[in-house]
């Protein structure tokens, strides 16, 4: 995907245990350092792996195929609650201004520090910022709300001009859901593995320059609410962090009736808006996802529990939460977004197409806009294809059907994500941590991090592999769980399992397509 | 599912305990050659991945039609070409990994080095 040059790959291939940095058919990434390519590697490929690839492919095919089947006898009435995520108002100044403080910091490097690959900035954007929201929003929930330095300032300046942030001038269309999201997911993808020169801090500048235009844009017409889905790395971080085993509960003992106990006070749980709401069985999840019903209770509910004394974390099952989070308009574009880049990023290093691009005489950068749009489009016909045929069998529209399984390609999406950046995050990450102390490159050494020689931290080619193929399956198979708990409450009794054999289906194909191009060659 | 969960955890984690001890290979034999031509902007042949033995060593002969540089990544090996002469880089293979040869103004890559 992604930078580094010269020093940078010396770097990884010189750094202690140097033996084995620097290699594996893995999570490469493509680096565009200073008018220069370079693949800074990942480490484990297909021939680490300590068993043949075609038994893992096979062994990835059959734990999905084995555990669909499980489903289908053992799980047979809806059981995953809906738990929203934990997400605080920003009741505090803490958190925000860590965002602030950390924003700044790199804005030192990405402002006034030489465009070379010394400076940390490519590398704490695209690994730090982008392959770190992954680790930290599994763990702690959808966080980056909490840190996005845009949404302060947006509060800074409501609080300046005397307006309340959470109005805008406008009433953001419930329809208007992720698509804006989407739409900045996609920007950030196309900077990340199209662009050219993406690495170096001129397009890095204006890349984010036109992101926070946009997004304060949007803030300042709708309030802040346009965060929620409207900013990508928001929005990337509430998909994933509703897999995060927190959540809060709300504990107010008297509350006004109708209200159900563990309603959330955010808007990405409509279910929580439901009279029936989530009862602890879950039994009474309801696909009462119409987001006009959202704005309202919102606020009321933000209000009423402004009082952080009135919450308690509390652990819930990440299956609960990713059956949680709430439909909405552009949700299964805004997923697929994330899993066809990954995609694309893989097969993007296969020898295969760098002959397609080499070959073709056309411009590279307009050859990775249609190679990754491609994959975009093909993970996007095959979902909806497998779910308007899941529709089909199991007699449901197929409008809401694609809509109501989206929260299902969430762990797949993950999966791959930790299987791609596993090693660049790895690798590059302490190599970007040693750079951040010295981001005007004069030899400071800031953070007293300057002297870091990489570590492998006990990671080793077919550990590496092990990983990667592990973390897939897991996640097509919870993938798997929940889409068969949604069919549960979307089909009929009697079609709930004929309709699924579609989507069983099509996860089969993702998990072997990501396999082969994981470790493609 | 808990326990195929559980089932696969445990192969990754009983794979990272053993796997943490491999030594670097030793490898006595006949060198790796691989010769490139770029014309018109055109690789031949074709980039794919070339495998070698880790600790083989390489001879990579590049011709090319333009004054251009050529360069192998993570070895951090490069020739600078002229046009119409044969330019070779020689090392030994000693780390394992993926690695790519390419040439910096054409910006292409010529083939993927697979060590292991």
């Amino acid at each position: 995907m992604l930078l580094t040059e010269g020093v940078g790959g010396q770097f990884l291939t010189q750094g202690v245990d140097g033996q084995f940095l620097a290699q594996g058919v893995g999570g490469q990434f493509l680096a565009q350092g200073v008018g220069e390519r370079l693949l800074a590697h990942g480490v484990g490929g297909r021939q680490d792996l300590p068993i043949p690839f075609s038994a893992a492919v096979s062994g990835a095919a059959i734990a999905l195929l084995v555990s669909f089947a499980a489903l289908g006898f053992l799980w047979r009435e809806p059981r995953l609650a809906g738990i929203p995520s934990y997400v605080t108002r920003n009741t505090t100044w803490l958190r925000p201004a860590i965002g602030i403080v950390i924003a700044a910091y790199f804005a030192i490097g990405l402002l006034f520090g030489p465009d070379t690959p010394d400076n940390p900035t490519a590398g704490a954007f695209y690994v730090l910022f982008w392959v770190g929201l992954v680790p930290l929003s599994l763990v702690f929930g959808p966080v980056w709300r909490n840190f996005n330095p845009l949404r302060t300032l947006h509060r800074a300046a409501c609080a300046l001009l005397r307006r309340d942030p959470d109005h805008g001038w406008k009433t953001l269309s419930p329809r208007v859901g992720y698509w804006p999201a989407t739409a900045g997911l996609l920007a950030f993808v196309w900077l990340e593995l199209v662009a050219p020169d993406r690495a170096t801090l001129p397009v890095i500048t204006i890349w984010l320059t036109l992101y926070a235009l946009t997004t304060l844009t949007g803030a300042a017409i709708f309030g802040s609410q346009w965060f929620d889905k409207g900013d990508a790395f928001e929005a990337y971080s509430t998909l994933i962090g509703s897999l995060s085993p927190i959540s809060r509960q709300i504990t107010q003992p008297t509350r006004p009736p109708g209200r159900p106990a563990a309603k959330s006070p955010q808007d990405k749980s409509p279910r929580g808006k439901s009279p029936h709401g989530i009862s602890p069985q879950g039994k009474s999840r309801r696909r009462d996802s119409h987001p006009p019903a959202q704005t309202k209770p919102r606020n009321s509910a933000a209000k009423a529990t402004e009082s952080p004394a009135h919450t308690k974390l509390t652990l819930r099952n990440p299956l609960d939460g990713m059956a949680g989070l709430a439909h909405a308009p552009g949700l299964p574009a805004l997923v697929i977004v994330l899993l066809g880049s990954t995609m694309y990023d893989s097969l993007s290093n296969a020898p295969l197409w760098v002959r397609f691009v080499q070959e073709s005489r056309l411009p590279a950068p307009l050859m990775g806009t249609f190679g990754l749009l491609t994959v975009i489009a093909l993970v996007l016909a095959l979902f909806l294809a497998a779910t308007t045929w899941a529709a089909r069998l199991g007699s449901a529209a197929p409008a809401t059907t694609a809509g109501e399984l989206a929260h299902s390609l969430v762990p797949i999406a993950v999966g791959y994500l930790v299987a791609h950046y596993f090693t660049l995050f790895l690798f590059e990450g302490q190599h970007t941590l040693a750079l951040l102390s010295d981001p005007l490159d004069t030899g400071a050494n800031w953070l007293g991090t300057a002297n870091w020689t990489l570590q492998s931290l006990g990671a080793t080619p077919a550990s590496i592999a092990m990983l990667q193929v592990t973390v897939i399956v897991i996640g097509h198979v919870l993938g798997t769980v929940l889409a068969h708990d949604r069919a549960l409450t979307l089909f009929p009794h009697r079609t709930a399992v004929i309709g699924q054999i579609p989507l069983m289906a099509l996860m089969v194909i993702y998990t072997v397509v990501g396999l082969l191009l994981l470790f493609a060659g | 599912m808990k326990s195929l969960m559980v089932l696969l955890v445990c192969a990754v984690l009983s794979v990272t305990a053993c796997g943490a001890a491999s030594d670097a290979a030793t490898f006595s034999g006949p060198a790796k050659e691989i010769a490139v031509t770029i014309a018109n902007g055109t690789v031949t042949p074709p980039p794919a991945r070339v495998e070698v033995a880790k600790g083989q060593q390489v001879k990579i002969s590049v011709t090319s039609d333009v004054a251009d540089e050529a360069h192998v990544h993570g070895f951090d090996k490069s020739a600078s070409l002229q046009p119409g002469t044969v330019a070779t880089i020689e090392f030994v293979a000693d780390q394992d990994g993926l690695f790519e040869v390419e040439t910096h103004e054409s910006e292409l890559q010529l083939f993927q080095l697979v060590v292991q």
